[in-house]
């Protein structure tokens, strides 16, 4: 279980967030949606321990890790895939998963590379091109492939699926499916409402900072004002 | 060779230093932080062994150690303190420390010389010594190219962020790089004033930093080898250049500029395209029965196409 608490963050003297409040499980997806500026990669930066928070707390397992350097983190299990399909370019698909598992035993990684290899068997046959040389849903991969090699419990995605060919941002979907069926827990920020509502199992809305909305994805489904906010008119008329 | 040897023993000593000066610039570059710090801290380590030998008449190696550990410490602290600037305000501050330990001599008074130097710092290091240090400094620097650490350093300067994010301490690799740096900083000005027995406020100046720059500009920031090409280039243009009398800095500059704008790989760039260009051409023409998937794995680096940072 992962918990953000009344966050509030901000930078010098702007309020980015003022008490957020969200939660992710092992097994399931969360998806998270608000407009830009709504401060949802500053949440998930300040609970990855990339930005300080001013208050509130991060629990993870009931452990408080609030303010806890980066690295630190990583080692309990909670691991971020910063937006923008971030990958090390010059570095291989290979030494990008090693980079990945810096905090993992080394004796482990063997194990957890084979199973990666397995999930996205493109990473197995690209092993020793460039990353940079991906293209753009193989890079979101290697950026999920690269998480997962730091075993981790929770895993956050900020926008797995911007600038994607849209057959890619299917495939993205459904590999964030199977990494929370793998009892991985998913706290995914996604613009594409639509594409994230069919594999969400709950969902929040945030707003300037603060959470106006949060219940399943079946809720969200059926209120109004989130779909008329993320899904547009049309949505709202044909299924009402 | 011995009469060549006598000859240009100086300048064969200078080569050593400028590499180590020139690899502590380079090696903080390497790890993503813009420092000068290295040539103030070339300073620190010249007039505390300097200063030792002279008035304490230590062993030159527990002067140059004492030099070194101080410098050190002076880069920890500066990493401490300037942890949050980055790209150019780094580099501005650090040139501002490096005319801060300038002035800071200059105005030293006896302990330092003044505005004249110390004088006298007479030693039996020699060739021999500086030499077999830059090899030991270079198998080093060489090994923290590969490998695991080779790896992170390559990650903490490509997206610093993101290595976080990875669970790499950023921070820590930082200070790493500030430390590197002093020691070697400190090395090569130790043995500079180890060699030549005098030290000055001009010998650790703006020029230092323009000159070990330009070395790493010219030979290559990415690998130790640009550095030692760079260094060798430097140290012996000067003497080819004679001729030319107060034209020498346009020349350099020509130079350092023609280098930034067609070859930012610097020469060993020019010199490791060259030589796989002249790999890929043997395989191609030697051994046509090997699949084309093997050929191309085997020439097109990865890091072959990246700038350096």
């Amino acid at each position: 279980m992962f918990e953000i608490r009344d966050l509030h963050v901000s930078y010098g003297k702007v309020t980015a967030v003022r008490g957020m409040t969200l939660s992710a499980e092992p097994g399931k997806v969360t998806l998270v949606l608000g407009a830009n500026g709504a401060g949802k990669t500053t949440t998930l930066r300040s609970a990855a321990g990339l930005h300080k928070p001013d208050s509130g707390s991060v629990v993870l397992d009931g452990e408080t890790i609030t303010g806890l350097p980066a690295h630190k983190i990583v080692k309990r299990g909670l691991v971020l895939v910063p937006e923008g399909r971030h990958v090390f370019a010059p570095l291989t698909v290979m030494e990008n998963l090693r980079m990945g598992g810096y905090t993992t035993a080394r004796g482990e990684t063997g194990a957890i590379l084979d199973r990666v290899f397995e999930m996205f068997p493109v990473l197995k046959e690209r092993q020793d091109g460039a990353a940079g040389l991906l293209s753009g849903g193989e890079q979101q991969m290697l950026a999920f492939g690269r998480a997962l090699m730091a075993k981790p419990k929770i895993m956050m995605l900020d926008e797995p699926s911007m600038g994607l060919a849209p057959t890619m941002v299917d495939t993205v979907l459904s590999s964030i499916r199977a990494m929370a069926d793998s009892g991985i827990g998913v706290l995914m920020v996604e613009q594409n409402a639509e594409a994230g509502l069919e594999v969400a199992d709950d969902v929040a809305v945030v707003a300037r900072g603060e959470v106006v909305f949060s219940g399943t994805a079946k809720e969200a489904r059926s209120n109004s004002s989130v779909l008329r906010a993320f899904l547009g008119e049309a949505a709202l008329v044909s299924e009402s | 060779m011995t009469a060549w040897y006598d000859s240009n023993i100086i300048l064969i000593q200078s080569t050593f230093v400028g590499l180590l000066t020139a690899l502590s610039l380079q090696v903080p570059i390497r790890f993503g932080v813009f420092s000068f710090a290295g040539v103030g801290c070339y300073g620190i380590g010249a007039y505390t062994t300097a200063i030792i030998v002279i008035r304490l008449g230590w062993p030159a190696p527990l002067a140059m150690g004492a030099g070194m550990l101080l410098a050190a410490v002076t880069g920890y602290l500066l990493a401490l303190v300037l942890s949050r600037l980055g790209g150019l305000y780094l580099g501005m501050a650090t040139i501002a420390f490096d005319l801060i330990v300038t002035v800071v001599v200059a105005n030293g008074g006896e302990l330092t010389g003044g505005p004249s130097g110390l004088f006298g710092a007479i030693s039996d290091v020699g060739t021999v010594h500086v030499a077999l240090t830059s090899l030991v400094v270079v198998v080093l620097l060489a090994l923290s190219e590969r490998g695991r650490f080779g790896r992170r350093v390559e990650a903490v300067r490509e997206d610093p962020e993101l290595a976080a994010a990875m669970g790499v301490e950023v921070r820590h690799y930082r200070q790493l790089a500030f430390v590197i740096s002093a020691l070697l900083g400190a090395c090569a000005g130790g043995f500079n004033v180890l060699l030549r027995t005098t030290i000055a406020p001009t010998d650790i100046g703006f020029s230092l930093v323009t000159l070990a720059l330009t070395m790493i500009i010219v030979g290559g920031s990415r690998s130790w080898a640009g550095a030692f090409i760079g260094a060798v280039i430097f140290t012996w243009l000067p003497s080819v250049l004679e001729f030319s009398g107060q034209w020498q800095k346009v020349i350099y500059g020509v130079i350092v500029a023609l280098a930034a704008i067609w070859v930012p790989g610097g020469l060993l760039g020019v010199i490791t395209d060259a030589y796989r260009s002249w790999q890929r051409s043997r395989r191609a023409g030697g051994s046509s029965d090997v699949g084309p998937g093997d050929g191309d794995r085997g020439t097109v680096s990865p890091r072959a196409e990246g700038t350096p940072a």
